[in-house]
């Protein structure tokens, strides 16, 4: 048996829990099968019935495929590739500078190009915004997550 | 014969190399677990006591009301054991104070007797910057050195080539101001009356200085005389034997809480600052890659930062090492005995000659800013592997990158003054996976720093406040967006001598967002000089009370006639100002969290409720459409709105290999701005690893050299 009930972690992954919730759970020691909790209620949500392996971030998941491999997916269903592997690599790249960044930046606030530049990455599935690197130009692509899967699944035995 | 402390310190580290403990069993908290809790619990509340009383002693307002003053307990060999509420990240520096005295000899000569206090502000041996300023003294018991007290202050002013303390352009370190290395201040608990006078002439408002010495020195001898008591209750063996125990006990709850709440793998985050030095303005790259051991150890590896130079915006080893332990004690071990214990299980590789390790001491550190960059994005690692765990309530964008204004002259009394206004504490907190970032909430270095009253910056600087205002729209959009900093406008008043500057960063985004939310604006300042001020408030005319909602036509500029600058990044040398002058300062804003196009419609009418978003916003960044008048939202519209964003996202997006190609080609023709192209051709030419990647990434033969950005310009005859 977990040690939170589902519906406060499915609050959790889902943006209903209440302040004082929040409050509890970081209060409290950490949950040891919090990790199995949340692939649980996350594999109920999703559509597809590929097992997951780990929550990467926001919208994206490694998930182990019937034929063995172990790739990115966007919860969109969207695939990215082997999980080894940048998914940024796979995603709709676009460079946010001079006009672009005062359509959302105002005034100063926008940065110099020649110091700082945004690059937004998108999932070609579903448009979502996955990633905005803060780099200048010609900076290689940040490989944020490079996971010991083996490890994880060690521990998970 | 009793050991040196030079023998007990090459021990202590003999003994954590061999055993990978600190302590190799814990037998006093076997034994009796009440009586060990109960003397940490005596030891925490006479540093705590020693913090709440040495506040009252300055006339500070950095330590008064700010909370810029920590105090710690340390072995003999200078590890913490128990510390106070306050500055963070200077328990390591000040341990590492204490470590540097011994291994240069300080044990024989000038010695430590009872009652000596020794005072250090040079970073390179502990602390940030020269207005990190700590006091340690020495425990003694029965002839035996049983530990240490010591605590520190972030003074306002330090006698630099400009006032403040945090001087914006400094070249080398004797712009900075007086630096006193491990000096001996006090014996007897006596304050030495010749190195009063040295500050009472070498800085512009020594009485910062001089009161935090005493409040240091208070606190330190509350600690000494408090631990006297305990070890008559205790015992000493016992005393000594717990005081280890207590940093094990941490080591071990911190190498289980890693292996329970980390994911194994490598996270990266990269930070950024600048260098703005005339002529040679360079970004500065500051990347983190925090590996996860399987056996539950932390490495923090920063191979490729940029190289030190002469520039402000570089640190020292403490101060990296100091920010590491303030990043995981909030991050990660925040219940657990805050004390050296924390960082025995991490690694730390900070290449030498970086700008976070440098080879020189002449280098200056006013504003360690890639190191605090670098520090930062540590704890954003921390945050991706918490997601990665699935405990979301955990994880976090970047905190803000703060600024603030600095002053000096003859102030409204006509004394020489100096100083720097720090409410620039109370910046706007990160965004999280759960929750918008707090508004004026404070700044990572310090968990509990704030931005002070109004009325006690009046009262130190001589420019009054015509607005202090939640910078509207300041936080990093998002999901859940970052919180938003303080603006505030000032009028030079009251004085006809006075130099303004202002301390910030480069025109850069301040901190970086996380998983697809934006990140904070980047810093500046407006200074509008030989304004209609006089004539408006003559005339009873309306004056500007903040920048209102658009910051492209701030209020002030609309309102006030002036030559007015902007000063992008918001880093500028101190210049004479003259009545009636109008400037700005920000705090800074923390980044967001998540597409924005996802947030919630109820979120941004509370924000719009309470002025800190704009209509604007809401409907070009959130594409939410909310009438002005009635308040409400249109739902089927917004939803228009947010497929439409998604429409554009994929008409303008480009595929990550085709974009690939086409940069390939902008570094291959040297077509990089200066600034970036410095820094780039700095960290090939400093980190092979970097060197590496880069080739491996652009797909360039091993072959290919970066051209020296700079190379044309010294062809000149």
């Amino acid at each position: 048996m977990p040690e939170y009930p589902d519906e406060l972690i499915r609050d959790l992954l889902r943006d209903g829990l209440s302040s004082e919730e929040l409050e509890g759970l970081q209060r409290q020691d950490k949950d040891e099968d919090r990790f199995e909790q949340v692939l649980r209620l996350e594999q109920e949500r999703l559509e597809w019935p590929e097992r997951i392996l780990l929550c990467l971030q926001a919208h994206l998941y490694v998930v182990e495929k019937d034929d063995g491999s172990k790739v990115v997916r966007c919860d969109c269903g969207q695939e990215f590739g082997d999980y080894q592997r940048n998914w940024k690599e796979s995603a709709l790249v676009f460079e946010r500078a001079g006009a672009d960044a005062d359509a959302i930046y105002r005034g100063p606030r926008v940065a110099d190009p020649d110091w700082s530049i945004l690059r937004e990455f998108y999932c070609p599935g579903c448009a979502t915004q996955l990633d905005v690197e803060v780099v200048p130009r010609g900076y290689p692509f940040i490989f944020n997550v490079e996971l010991d899967l083996g490890a994880v699944e060690l521990r998970r035995q | 014969m009793m050991m040196s402390l030079k023998d007990r310190l090459l021990e202590r580290d003999r003994r954590m190399a061999e055993l990978g403990r600190y302590e190799e069993k814990l037998e006093l908290k076997e034994r009796d677990p009440i009586r060990f809790e109960l003397l940490y619990s005596k030891m925490v509340e006479s540093v705590t006591s020693a913090h709440e009383v040495a506040r009252r002693v300055s006339a500070s307002p950095m330590s008064r009301e700010l909370g810029e003053i920590i105090f710690g307990l340390y072995t003999p060999e200078g590890d913490a054991v128990a510390l106070s509420r306050g500055l963070l990240i200077h328990v390591k520096t000040m341990s590492r104070m204490i470590k540097w005295m011994i291994e240069n000899g300080y044990e024989d000569d000038p010695g430590f007797a009872e009652g000596d206090h020794y005072f250090n502000n040079d970073p390179y041996i502990g602390g940030a910057h020269c207005p990190d300023q700590m006091i340690v003294t020495p425990i003694w018991w029965e002839g035996e050195l049983v530990g240490w007290a010591g605590g520190l202050t972030h003074t306002p002013e330090t006698g630099g080539s400009e006032p403040g303390g945090f001087i914006p352009f400094a070249r080398s370190r004797f712009d900075e101001g007086l630096f006193l290395p491990c000096v001996k201040v006090a014996e007897n608990d006596k304050i030495k009356r010749d190195l009063e006078v040295l500050v009472e002439r070498g800085i512009r408002s020594p009485i910062y200085w001089l009161t935090d010495n005493r409040a240091k020195i208070t606190g330190s001898q509350i600690i000494r005389e408090d631990v006297k008591g305990l070890i008559g209750q205790f015992g000493v063996d016992y005393f000594a034997k717990a005081c280890r125990e207590y940093i094990e006990d941490t080591r071990l709850a911190a190498e289980q809480r890693i292996r329970k709440v980390l994911p194994p793998g490598t996270y990266r985050e990269v930070s950024w600052r600048g260098s703005m030095m005339p002529g040679d303005e360079t970004l500065l790259h500051g990347p983190v890659a925090m590996t996860v051991t399987r056996e539950g150890r932390l490495n923090f590896d920063y191979e490729g930062m940029s190289p030190a130079g002469r520039h402000p915006f570089q640190g020292t080893l403490p101060t990296i090492e100091g920010l590491v332990m303030n990043v995981v004690i909030q991050n990660l071990f925040y219940d657990l005995k805050h004390n050296e214990g924390v960082l025995l299980n991490i690694g730390l590789n900070v290449p030498k000659g970086s700008a976070g390790n440098p080879s020189s001491i002449f280098y200056p550190t006013a504003l360690w800013g890639i190191t605090y960059g670098a520090g930062l994005a540590s704890g954003q690692a921390i945050s991706r592997a918490y997601y990665a765990k699935g405990y979301r309530e955990e994880v976090h964008a970047t905190s803000a990158l703060s600024s603030a204004y600095t002053a000096g002259g003859l102030d409204q009394y006509g004394r020489p003054f100096g100083a720097h206004n720090f409410e620039f504490a109370a910046a706007g907190l990160f965004a999280t996976a759960v929750m918008d970032g707090l508004d004026t909430a404070g700044v990572e270095f310090n968990p509990e720093g704030e931005m002070g009253d109004a009325e006690i910056w009046e009262q130190m600087l001589p420019p009054v406040y015509l607005s202090r205002e939640i910078h509207v729209d300041g936080g990093g959009y998002g999901k859940y967006r970052g919180g938003n900093g303080v603006m505030s406008l000032y009028l030079v008043s009251g004085t006809k001598d006075i130099d303004i500057g202002a301390f910030g960063a480069a025109p850069i985004y301040s901190a970086p967002g996380l998983m697809g939310g934006y990140p904070a604006g980047a810093l500046y300042m407006w200074v509008g000089s030989r304004t209609n001020m006089h004539r408006l408030i003559a005339e009873g005319r309306p004056i500007p009370s903040g920048e209102g909602e658009d910051p492209a036509h701030p209020d002030f500029v609309e309102m006030v006639e002036a030559r007015w600058e902007l000063i992008p990044g918001a880093n500028r040398s101190a210049q004479p100002a003259r009545e009636g002058d109008l400037f700005t300062a920000m705090t800074g804003d923390g980044g967001g969290f998540g597409d924005p196009i996802e947030r919630d419609p109820e979120l941004i009418l509370r924000d719009l409720e309470n002025q800190v978003t704009t209509h604007w916003t809401a409907r070009h960044v959130y594409c939410v459409a909310i009438d002005p008048e009635t308040m409400e939202v249109d739902v089927a519209a917004t939803e228009q709105l947010r497929r439409k964003q998604r429409e554009e996202r994929r008409s303008v997006g480009m595929p990550a290999q085709q974009y690939k190609a086409r940069e390939r080609e902008t570094i291959l023709r040297g077509d990089l701005a200066k600034p970036t192209a410095r820094m780039f051709h700095a960290v090939l030419g400093s980190s092979e690893a970097f060197r590496r990647a880069f080739l491996e990434f652009w797909g360039l033969p091993e072959s290919w050299e970066m051209t020296d950005p700079d190379r044309d310009d010294e062809e000149v005859e």
